[in-house]
């Protein structure tokens, strides 16, 4: 977090996150085939790509929830294979991750969910520890009140609003956001994409967001990876894709009417 | 001047990251000044909270008219380390010394500036941990809601004999079909298991009895023993709490999932009323399905204690049957049936009502299930206790 307003790409800085020669399979079906990706420090990088292209799956890959079948993935400049455990652990409180509906824990009040990394990992006295927590629940703009209610009593905005709180409980360096927007009204939707953009440059994260909300791209993110084909097809800012698509499926993307609006 | 620096010890969990924080505070006559420096991140803020105490700040502000805070030897930065340097400038502040930051870098300003907008408010600070309960609130508590669970099952009794009542007026409005098929899943398919385990428990009954009245020359009474119990109180006990454990909670969770779904809700404006639909022919399909399989297991129960009799205790067959029909008489059987229909009221009863409270979670309705076989098993058994001391006390 030395230096969060850090440009966003092209100098000599080594990438934060930097995928090689990825390969997954599921039995006999490829899901990537040698591809290729780099996140710079203090970036927000969209990942797009059509249903069923493996956007979830290469998060998943990286976050090691998968096992891979060949490549090299490399976060903070350390190949995340044949980590010790004591090393895995360190990685994982340095990154956070907001799944799709917050997937905070059903039993634990937003609080308690907020906490309960500091709890696992750090020996924080009890005040602090709700300080720090109350502290991550006004960043993410919840109200003083949501902090003693439960998940099922959130509304779907609140609950992402809420896991986010959570991935950032232990001030990660990256985080990854699984399509942060999707069964939000626009409102909410515009909101989220303010939030994270304003956390990005307070916190001085790098952001990885799975996304296939085409208003979200144009608000938040620095650079737009797309994911065709078995791999990255091409890289750029929004409007760079958008005014020379390399692939048919970023032309339909970026092109179609619903992306003219949009970019208008 | 006096400067104090301390050291940090490490503590467990995450290893810290490279660079160790540092504080030292300098009392400068006008200026007391504290100097950060290195990484005050996640990790290590417990430690530095420590430190900070034991330099007595608070004291140390008295002597002094302004305070500086001098993050130029600071490498590294989070939420939670900008939560303490506000913290403590806030102290100076509180206390009459003008305090601010000094060699601040611009990500490290903007971070402060975040964490002070979004501060929790210190005096209504929500704690994730409320002070232990006492005895007395659980108590009261739980009181409580068994007033309130009688009240809705009482009331829940009310609506549904009026829905039958209704049924009883436009006999056309009878549900056949679903009466039929909960009729199946909660009689007939249950014959199995429970013809089963009556069989065993009519056998146990029967050896455990012969062994114990063997040392009286009384061998034969198990046989009585067996008769009697079974026809008032196994029969009638292990048939309702089977059918609590398998209908009770089927009937709890087809309806709680069906609330899940907004099912109810769609049948409420659809002009159909749940009561009618869901809960009557529950009720009425257990209603008769309950005394015929009280029945079967009667029988069975007299059945596993004639197996052990003729296998175990070398009765005849007909020297069984003679004795059991000298020592039932009708109204044996009577006080076993009459606890029937009132057992598969309860069970259906609880079983819709509990299915009709479940919210929106999966965890609502798990909660609902159990919560569903527990009450049921438990009315059951005090219906029983209540009419054995009643017929007891009235002689028969």
């Amino acid at each position: 977090m030395e230096s969060p307003n850090a440009p966003s790409a092209g100098n000599n800085v080594p990438p934060v996150l930097s995928v090689r020669g990825l390969v997954k399979r599921f039995g006999n079906q490829v899901i990537f085939h040698d591809l290729d990706l780099d996140v710079q420090r203090g970036e927000v990088l969209g990942i797009v790509g059509a249903s069923g292209q493996g956007k979830s799956v290469l998060l998943r890959c990286i976050t090691g929830l998968e096992t891979t079948d060949g490549g090299v993935i490399e976060v903070f400049e350390r190949d995340t294979s044949g980590l010790t455990s004591a090393e895995r652990l360190d990685m994982d409180a340095r990154w956070g991750v907001l799944f799709q509906d917050g997937a905070l824990f059903g039993a634990m009040t937003v609080l308690q969910n907020i906490q309960v990394p500091m709890r696992e990992h750090l020996d924080l006295p009890e005040r602090l520890r709700d300080e720090l927590a109350m502290l991550k629940l006004a960043l993410v703009g919840l109200p003083p009140e949501a902090a003693c209610k439960y998940p099922s009593e959130l509304s779907g905005g609140m609950r992402k609003r809420a896991g986010l709180a959570r991935a950032l409980a232990l001030d990660p360096e990256i985080v990854f956001l699984d399509e942060p927007t999707s069964g939000l009204d626009p409102i909410g939707a515009a909101d989220f994409d303010q939030l994270i953009r304003k956390l990005q440059r307070a916190l001085g994260l790098t952001v990885y967001m799975v996304t296939h909300d085409l208003d979200s791209i144009f608000a938040v993110c620095d650079r737009v990876a797309v994911l065709a084909d078995k791999k990255i097809v091409s890289t750029g800012t929004p409007s760079l894709l958008q005014a020379a698509p390399s692939h048919p499926w970023i032309r339909e993307y970026f092109c179609g009417p619903r992306a003219r609006a949009v970019a208008s | 001047m006096t400067a104090s620096r301390n050291r940090f010890k490490t503590h467990k969990g995450l290893p810290s990251r490279g660079c160790a924080p540092g504080v030292a505070l300098m009392d400068d006559g006008d200026v007391l000044r504290l100097a950060v420096t290195g990484c005050w991140t996640v990790r290590e803020v417990a430690g530095i909270e420590q430190v900070l105490a034991g330099l007595r700040l608070h004291r140390a502000a008295h002597s002094a008219e302004r305070g500086e805070i001098d993050l130029s030897g600071l490498e590294r930065l989070d939420t939670a380390g900008a939560w303490l340097l506000n913290k403590t400038a806030d102290l100076w502040s509180n206390l009459g010394l003008p305090s601010r930051f000094v060699g601040v870098l611009e990500p490290h300003g903007i971070l402060l500036d975040e964490v002070r907008a979004h501060s929790p408010d210190p005096d209504n600070l929500i704690r994730s941990e409320g002070k232990p309960e006492s005895i007395i609130t659980d108590l009261g508590r739980a009181s409580l809601h068994v007033a309130s669970f009688s009240y809705a099952l009482v009331s829940f009794l009310g609506a549904v004999t009026g829905s039958i009542a209704a049924t009883v007026v436009r006999p056309w409005r009878f549900r056949a079909t679903s009466f039929v098929h909960h009729l199946e899943h909660a009689g007939l398919r249950a014959l199995p298991i429970i013809s089963l385990i009556c069989v065993l428990i009519g056998a146990v009954v029967m050896q455990q009895g012969a062994v114990q009245l063997e040392y009286y020359g009384a061998q034969a009474y198990a046989v009585n023993l067996v008769a009697i119990l079974s026809l008032r109180e196994v029969g009638v006990l292990l048939t309702a709490i089977m059918v609590a454990g398998r209908s009770g909670s089927a009937f709890t969770a087809e309806i709680g999932s069906m609330k899940m779904r907004e099912e109810i809700d769609a049948m409420r404006t659809l002009g159909i009323n749940p009561l009618e639909t869901l809960v009557v022919p529950r009720v009425l399909a257990l209603l008769v399905a309950l005394p015929l399989l009280t029945f079967v297991a009667d029988m069975m129960c007299l059945l596993g204690g004639g197996i052990v009799a003729v296998l175990m205790l070398d009765m005849e067959p007909l020297d069984y049957i003679i004795r059991m029909n000298d020592s039932i008489e009708p109204r044996h059987f009577f006080v076993g049936m009459i606890k029937t229909p009132l057992a598969a009221i309860s069970i259906a009863l609880i079983g819709c009502l509990e299915g009709l409270k479940v919210r929106g979670s999966a965890e609502s309705l798990g909660f609902h299930v159990t919560s569903a076989v527990v009450k049921s098993i438990f009315v059951v058994i005090i219906l029983d206790a209540v009419f054995a001391l009643f017929l007891s006390a009235i002689g028969i």
